[in-house]
């Protein structure tokens, strides 16, 4: 399948990154069918126009697809700020994590997010699943992290817990979420704004850091 | 007078927008309805619920599967809000009103929303309890809001242990008061045994018999208007 055209198309329409997983292995049955994810993500913060720019993205993508004459399901980027539609109930079965690693677009760093080696972690991801036989990448397999626990040193709530993923246990709970989600109460009580961030911006790949993690042991040493 | 060809067209419109999953669709078509001032019963019935039908055929042809229901349903109510305010009360001798929930101890409602709709399709007043409801809120709901139907929901059998209890309560209480059952472990047999009056076995079949009950009435009035 013209897998290629689909990407170029997207980038060309503002997408940063978009890749092809074969997410089998992660659907229930109302969605099994649906065994292509397409990975699309914009270098941007989560906000209305990423959100916005990633769903001109997706329709783009169903177009595309629906012409080809195959299926198409779109899960929002603030999939689990969407409610009070039928589709909307289905949004959950499904993690972008899933697509984006994959399709080898990044791995589930320390800090629970999807990090990109070009990008870090400072990425909002979008996925659309299809039964359309698109060529897969190579999916991301293990965490790049290494030794670094930059953000592990640095979360104010003391919630990542310095797991290493891997795609053999995606279960594996890397944050203790509700330490976050308490410290987020308290922030949005303070100023309106929930998300700290710290574990983001302080990550060697999200800095474009060329040192990366490979070298980064010293500083962290330091 | 509406015109015909142009009502035909906006028909046509309302139930490719439903079959097409196509939510802006179903809004411009259920607009426009409301502008040509045509009856926005027949739109509901003749546009949105047509569209419905041929969705449940596409699906039981296993060319749709259940993203694309959902979405078809988001469509349909998306003309649904439009057109609803202009309905005039269906006399078709059903004194519509339901009560309906997912019982308690199971949050799962995809089904029990799909026949939800299909319920405000037809202009029932519908009582959503929502899910994960304790028993003896059916019970209470009942007889405050003297319904004729209840719909009780579950997807696991844990929870579907409680509908007999909720059966047999509201039964003893009213008699007259029919009771449907639904979700994945629920049975004909488990219906007939409880006492109930209905049985659906999942969201699709629910849908399924809901669109039977709906075309009905649909079928209904037609008759009406013809004499």
């Amino acid at each position: 399948m013209e897998t290629l055209g689909l990407k170029e198309y997207l980038k060309g329409e503002g997408a940063t990154l978009v890749g092809v997983g074969d997410v089998t292995r992660a659907l229930t049955e109302e969605i099994a069918h649906l065994n292509r994810g397409i990975a699309i993500a914009v270098n941007r913060s989560l906000n209305r126009t990423t959100v916005d720019l990633l769903s001109r993205l997706q329709d783009l993508t169903e177009g595309w697809l629906r012409e080809r004459g195959f299926r198409a399901l779109a899960i929002p980027a603030d999939s689990d700020r969407v409610t009070g539609t039928f589709i909307s109930r289905l949004y959950k079965l499904f993690s972008h994590k899933v697509a984006a690693t994959c399709s080898g677009l990044g791995w589930v760093g320390k800090n629970g997010l999807v990090i990109n080696h070009d990008y870090g972690s400072k990425l909002t991801w979008a996925t659309v699943l299809t039964d359309a036989p698109l060529e897969v990448d190579r999916p991301s397999t293990v965490s790049r992290c290494g030794d670094c626990n930059l953000c592990v040193k640095h979360c104010p709530s003391g919630a990542i817990k310095g797991q290493l993923w891997s795609s053999g246990e995606p279960l594996k709970e890397m944050v203790a979420y509700e330490k976050c989600r308490s410290l987020k109460k308290d922030r949005l009580l303070l100023n309106g704004k929930p998300n700290c961030g710290l574990c983001i911006t302080i990550c060697p790949y999200s800095r474009n850091d060329r040192r990366k993690v490979e070298t980064c042991v010293v500083c962290v040493g330091s | 007078m509406v015109d015909e060809t142009r009502k035909n067209e906006v028909l046509e419109k309302l139930r490719n927008g439903v079959i097409q999953y196509d939510e802006d669709a179903c809004r411009e078509g259920a607009q426009e309805a409301v502008d040509l001032g045509m009856d926005a019963n027949e739109a509901i019935f003749e546009g949105l619920v047509a569209g419905m039908e041929e969705v449940g055929r596409l699906f039981e042809a296993q060319e749709y599967f259940v993203p694309e229901i959902l979405m078809c349903a988001d469509a349909l109510y998306a003309g649904l809000d439009i057109l609803k305010p202009h309905c005039k009360q269906m006399d078709l001798g059903v004194k519509g009103s339901v009560v309906i929930g997912t019982v308690e101890g199971d949050v799962h409602d995809i089904g029990k929303n799909l026949v939800k709709m299909m319920f405000d399709v037809a202009g029932f007043t519908v009582y959503d309890l929502g899910r994960d409801v304790p028993l003896d809120k059916f019970v209470e709901e009942q007889l405050k809001t003297d319904s004729d139907l209840v719909c009780l929901s579950a997807m696991m059998t844990t929870s579907m242990v409680g509908m007999p209890t909720v059966i047999e309560k509201i039964k003893e209480k009213n008699p007259e008061c029919l009771i449907m059952i639904g979700g994945a472990p629920t049975s004909k047999e488990l219906a007939d045994k409880w006492g109930a009056d209905g049985y659906a076995q999942d969201a699709s079949n629910a849908l399924k018999e809901a669109i039977k009950m709906v075309a009905f009435l649909r079928k209904l009035r037609e008759e009406k208007l013809k004499k």
